[in-house]
């Protein structure tokens, strides 16, 4: 059966979400044009506001309306502390663990020599310009633990150098609550590199 | 004859490159020893509970398992092939360049295991301290000569006289090496050429021409295809002290 071209649309942008395929796309749209539609309603608005609104925020690059995220204008933050993250996801993360008052600086991704993705991209420029502030004292290296995750943090580590800021990197290691028998070889290494001096 | 699927087990390889496919799996670049360099598609490896993620980092040396053949053949399955040593993090873009080098000058499905070995020698010498330049231009050198474009660093192109180490030379792509006099341009040393034929590249002076020399036989094997490791390594190199080599 052939679907109205507008259905055949709304099933296609749909798409457009994460884990979404054709057969899902199409279940959401006869679910919101059914029982649905004053959910449609709102989620038409606030898509359309938020596509409209929100944007970076001028320091972190962090999603925002504002020209500052509420973080980085809050007078609550460690100002000392900056930690780089690739993704908006990730700081969403880091504050959910509840153990860190500093500041954020967002990536929008990390280092991908073979897609052409270098430090313009993830915004080097406004992190040099944040470290030359004078405000900062230490960069925290919060990029994941994948080889492109550690090229972007050698890279950030020596941007910081340059501009006289200490740098520290995430300890990787056992997961807590995990046993040592079911954790990998290269986590492992990693964790017995890692380990501190107890007392 | 029948085509049903066939399955590769634990054959040694690396993943040159990798990219998200749909929404917890990657399509696999892998460079294997015996198969050649083909595309992996592996489901389910991304996310928290993958056992396989940790595995399936570029760089390091795998055995893999897979199903299937043609252009899509499916991972089903990945072991440490080595030690886990991490490279040097100053290393890394380099070594993506090796990858890409792989990637932009070999094909699929065309088995050169010579190759193979020459990168997993150039991995295991930065594993294990060694300097990046004479690493980056040995495994060019051997790559030039598994994909058919080997350097003749012992005679002259034309006269077949054999290089001396006291004259100089230049590098004419598709053609070789021409005596030519110190003061002109691109001139190469003859003792660099002898150095890079035995592999053994130690002087800045050495270094530098052998980069010079592979660096117009790498451009005249890419027709004119951009490397985007090298622009990359370049900005890095603008924006920090990193001495990214290239």
């Amino acid at each position: 059966m052939k679907l109205s071209p507008k259905l055949a649309f709304l099933i296609d942008a749909l798409r457009a979400l994460p884990g979404v395929g054709p057969k899902t796309a199409q279940r959401m749209a006869f679910h919101l044009l059914q029982e649905g539609r004053p959910g449609a309603q709102s989620l038409v608005s606030a898509l359309g506001a938020a596509l409209v609104c929100v944007k970076r925020c001028r320091r972190c690059r962090m999603l925002t309306e504002e020209e500052l995220c509420s973080l980085c204008a809050s007078a609550q933050r460690d100002a000392t502390l900056l930690c780089v993250v690739e993704s908006p996801a990730d700081v969403v993360a880091v504050e959910q663990s509840g153990g860190y008052r500093g500041l954020y600086f967002v990536l929008m991704g990390h280092l991908s020599p073979l897609d052409g993705v270098g430090p313009e991209q993830l915004g080097a420029r406004e992190l040099e310009a944040l470290l030359g502030e004078g405000s900062v004292k230490e960069l925290i290296l919060a990029t994941n633990s994948t080889v492109e995750g550690e090229a972007t943090a050698h890279f950030l580590s020596e941007l910081a150098a340059r501009c006289g800021v200490r740098a520290s990197r995430i300890a990787h290691g056992v997961p807590v609550g995990g046993e040592l028998e079911y954790v990998d070889g290269g986590t492992l290494a990693h964790a017995l590199s890692g380990r501190q001096l107890l007392g | 004859m029948s085509h049903g699927p066939q399955r590769t087990q634990l054959a040694p390889g690396y993943i040159l490159h990798h990219m998200p496919y749909q929404d917890s799996g990657r399509i696999l670049e892998v460079l294997t020893r015996e198969h050649g360099r083909l595309s992996l598609f592996a489901r389910g490896v991304r996310g928290p509970k993958s056992k396989m993620a940790p595995l399936l980092q570029p760089f390091r040396l795998l055995l893999l398992s897979w199903s299937g053949r043609g252009e899509a053949p499916m991972l089903v399955g990945a072991e440490p092939g080595g030690s886990a040593g991490a490279l040097p993090p100053a290393h890394l873009v380099a070594c993506f360049y090796l990858n890409e080098l792989v990637l932009k000058l070999t094909s699929r499905h065309d088995p050169h295991p010579a190759l193979f070995d020459a990168y997993h020698a150039a991995l295991e010498d930065l594993r294990g301290g060694g300097s990046l330049e004479p690493a980056l231009r040995v495994f060019e050198k051997r790559l030039l000569e598994e994909v058919g474009y080997g350097l003749d660093l012992e005679a002259e192109s034309r006269t077949g006289r054999r290089v001396a180490a006291e004259a100089y030379y230049q590098f004419r792509p598709a053609q070789g090496l021409v005596a030519s006099s110190r003061d002109a341009a691109g001139a190469l040393a003859g003792r660099s050429l002898m150095s890079l034929a035995r592999e053994r590249l130690s002087s800045r002076s050495e270094l530098d021409d052998a980069r010079r020399l592979l660096r117009s036989a790498l451009e005249h094997c890419l027709e004119g295809r951009e490397l985007l490791t090298r622009s990359v390594a370049r900005s890095i190199a603008r924006r920090s002290r990193a001495e990214i080599g290239k």
